[in-house]
């Protein structure tokens, strides 16, 4: 099997840092980091990732203008987007099954576990590119 | 006038407490002679007789002299208002003495008489007027306290807004190195190949403590978040019942025994789910956390009408509903330590807490507070006389009608 390839946008290094190598140990995907969410698109056509997690609030750009713009891209708009954010309670979460407004959410810090069961959910639906 | 006739009419139950045996008779006489002013009456020599008889009987007013075998002048007065807060009392001395007549009415006397200077049209006069101006007093003394306690709470609830408007941002930044900390962790835990027993410790640790500080950012965010509410008809049971099985696991921990009664009562109220059951859930684990091992909680819900509870003293605020309205009551109790009556008015404000080493942050019962306020609903804190705590939430029932309006508005809806 094909690893899968994921783009993380977010602001914050630290977590950028470790959360490619945690991912990355699971040998099953390849994972590129972008600190800086205005380059976030140009990142995107050159990397061509199969899953983008995105961070809700940066400097810059914030993560809902950043989807947008992928959603108005003529082959970024297939790819699945699982937001992360600070700003909510796992719990308020689960009760909607991940979702708000249609858009797959997770909370930070959500276990490990089901950050990547969220991932592989969500990673299979998409055409590779 | 006829009101104020009948009022002054009306006969008393009056303790006369006096040592000289003519004065007895003379009061004696004056107060039960046709018509008489007292309607119930017992005299005492002295006055440990007096304050016993207190104890005993439902007196209205008390008649003092102040020079008792057992106690003198302005003593008198201190000892004994203090053993009959509620009782109006009138000094009777045997010399008018100017500066004592106004010493003792600092000392919770009403008015003083002077010996053989009054009749009983006058002696009736001044214990009517007594028994009126004690009740103005304890009106003040009620008004005082509302006054404070409202004054408490507009001091609570800007602490709370400030505080909720520094969570939202706070909560972000903290939350960001939490979860580098908590996903790093989790890496070198599943990634070390052969880590010793001190390491896995320190990691372990670790984990907790990011485990714990992100416990209080979320309590933090609940501020933040307060005014958004998503109210739906709920059977309060359902809530209770699931609040209880998210803490089942704690109760179960300490051996805590649960006890539930829920009556078949009407128990339909508009709330948001979600913000009541986590009130609930603070209660039951503040319970918990104030039980011994094995110890007992018990939650029990019923339906009254306001402002009968059937719940120990007032709800300070007297107009949270109408007279008569249909109330929905949970009540959770356990038999814990209770709280000490000197914290009592305190454990409502943002981050009191008496758990501080134990990881309490104190902001649980701020929380429940403002979720109840902004479900026009009550919560009340207060110490069982068998001991231990009660706690007790009011709704308003829903009727019916408020029941198919809002099903007939949702139709309307979709
Ligand atoms: N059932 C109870 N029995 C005894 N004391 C109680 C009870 N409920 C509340 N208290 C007192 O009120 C205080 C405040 O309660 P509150 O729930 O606001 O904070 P906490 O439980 O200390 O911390 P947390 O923020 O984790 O809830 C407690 O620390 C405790 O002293
Ligand atoms: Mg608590």
């Amino acid at each position: 099997m094909r690893q899968k390839k994921i783009l993380i946008i977010d602001d914050e290094k630290t977590f950028t840092v470790v959360l490619k190598i945690s991912l990355e140990a699971l040998a099953k995907y390849i994972v590129y980091v972008e600190n800086d969410s205005s380059r976030a698109v140009a990142t995107a056509c050159k990397f061509r990732p199969d899953l983008i997690l995105l961070d809700i609030i940066m400097p810059y750009k914030e993560g809902p203008d950043v989807a947008i713009e992928f959603k108005n891209h003529p082959f970024l708009k297939q790819i699945p987007i699982v937001f992360l954010t600070a700003n909510i309670r796992p719990e308020e979460i689960d009760e909607q099954n991940n979702r708000i407004a249609g858009h797959i959410f997770i909370a930070k810090p959500t276990p490990f576990e089901d950050l990547v069961q969220t991932i592989d959910r969500n990673i299979h639906q998409s055409v590779s590119l | 006038m006829d009101e104020i006739r009948k009022k002054f009419s009306r006969p008393l139950k009056v303790l006369v407490i006096e040592d000289n045996v003519i004065d007895q008779k003379i009061l004696e006489s004056m107060l039960t002679e046709p018509p008489a002013i007292a309607s119930f009456l017992k005299i005492a020599g002295k006055l440990s007789e007096g304050i016993k008889l207190v104890n005993e009987f439902p007196f209205e007013i008390a008649i003092l002299d102040l020079n008792l075998p057992d106690s003198q002048g302005i003593e008198t007065i201190t000892v004994f208002s203090r053993h009959a807060l509620d009782l109006a009392i009138v000094v009777n001395t045997g010399v008018y003495e100017d500066d004592l007549g106004l010493e003792t009415l600092k000392h919770g006397a009403q008015d003083f008489l002077i010996k053989s200077k009054y009749n009983s049209y006058v002696l009736n006069k001044v214990l009517h007027y007594c028994l009126e101006r004690k009740q103005r007093e304890r009106d003040l003394v009620n008004a005082y306290h509302e006054l404070k306690e409202a004054q408490q709470h507009l001091i609570d609830s800007e602490k709370f807004k400030i505080v909720g408007r520094l969570a939202g941002g706070v909560a972000h930044e903290v939350k960001n190195p939490l979860a580098t900390i908590s996903y790093g962790i989790t890496y070198l835990q599943q990634n070390l190949k052969t880590p010793d027993s001190n390491q896995l410790k320190v990691m372990e640790n670790i984990k907790e403590a990011a485990d714990r500080a992100d416990k209080i950012v979320n309590d933090l965010l609940d501020f933040s978040s307060l005014d958004q509410f998503q109210k739906t008809p709920a059977s309060i049971q359902s809530v209770i019942r699931k609040a209880i099985s998210l803490v089942q696991y704690q109760l179960d921990e300490k051996q805590i025994q649960l006890i539930e009664i829920f009556t078949d009562d009407h128990d339909r109220v508009m709330i948001d789910k979600n913000r009541i059951g986590q009130v609930v859930i603070n209660l039951i684990l503040n319970a918990a956390h104030a039980v011994p091992p094995h110890g007992e909680i018990q939650i029990s819900t019923h339906l009254s009408a306001w402002p009968d509870l059937g719940l120990p003293g007032s709800w300070g605020k007297p107009d949270l509903f109408a007279s008569g309205e249909k109330i929905v009551v949970i009540r959770i109790e356990d038999n814990g330590v209770g709280i000490p009556e000197n914290v009592l008015d305190k454990i409502f404000e943002p981050f009191f807490t008496s758990r501080r080493a134990a990881g309490g942050t104190g902001l649980g019962l701020s929380i429940c507070r403002n979720i109840m306020e902004h479900h026009e609903a009550g919560i009340k804190i207060f110490n069982r006389p068998e001991g231990g705590v009660c706690a007790a939430l009011c709704f308003r029932a829903l009727s019916q009608a408020q029941e198919d309006e809002y099903a007939a508005k949702k139709d309307l809806n979709h």
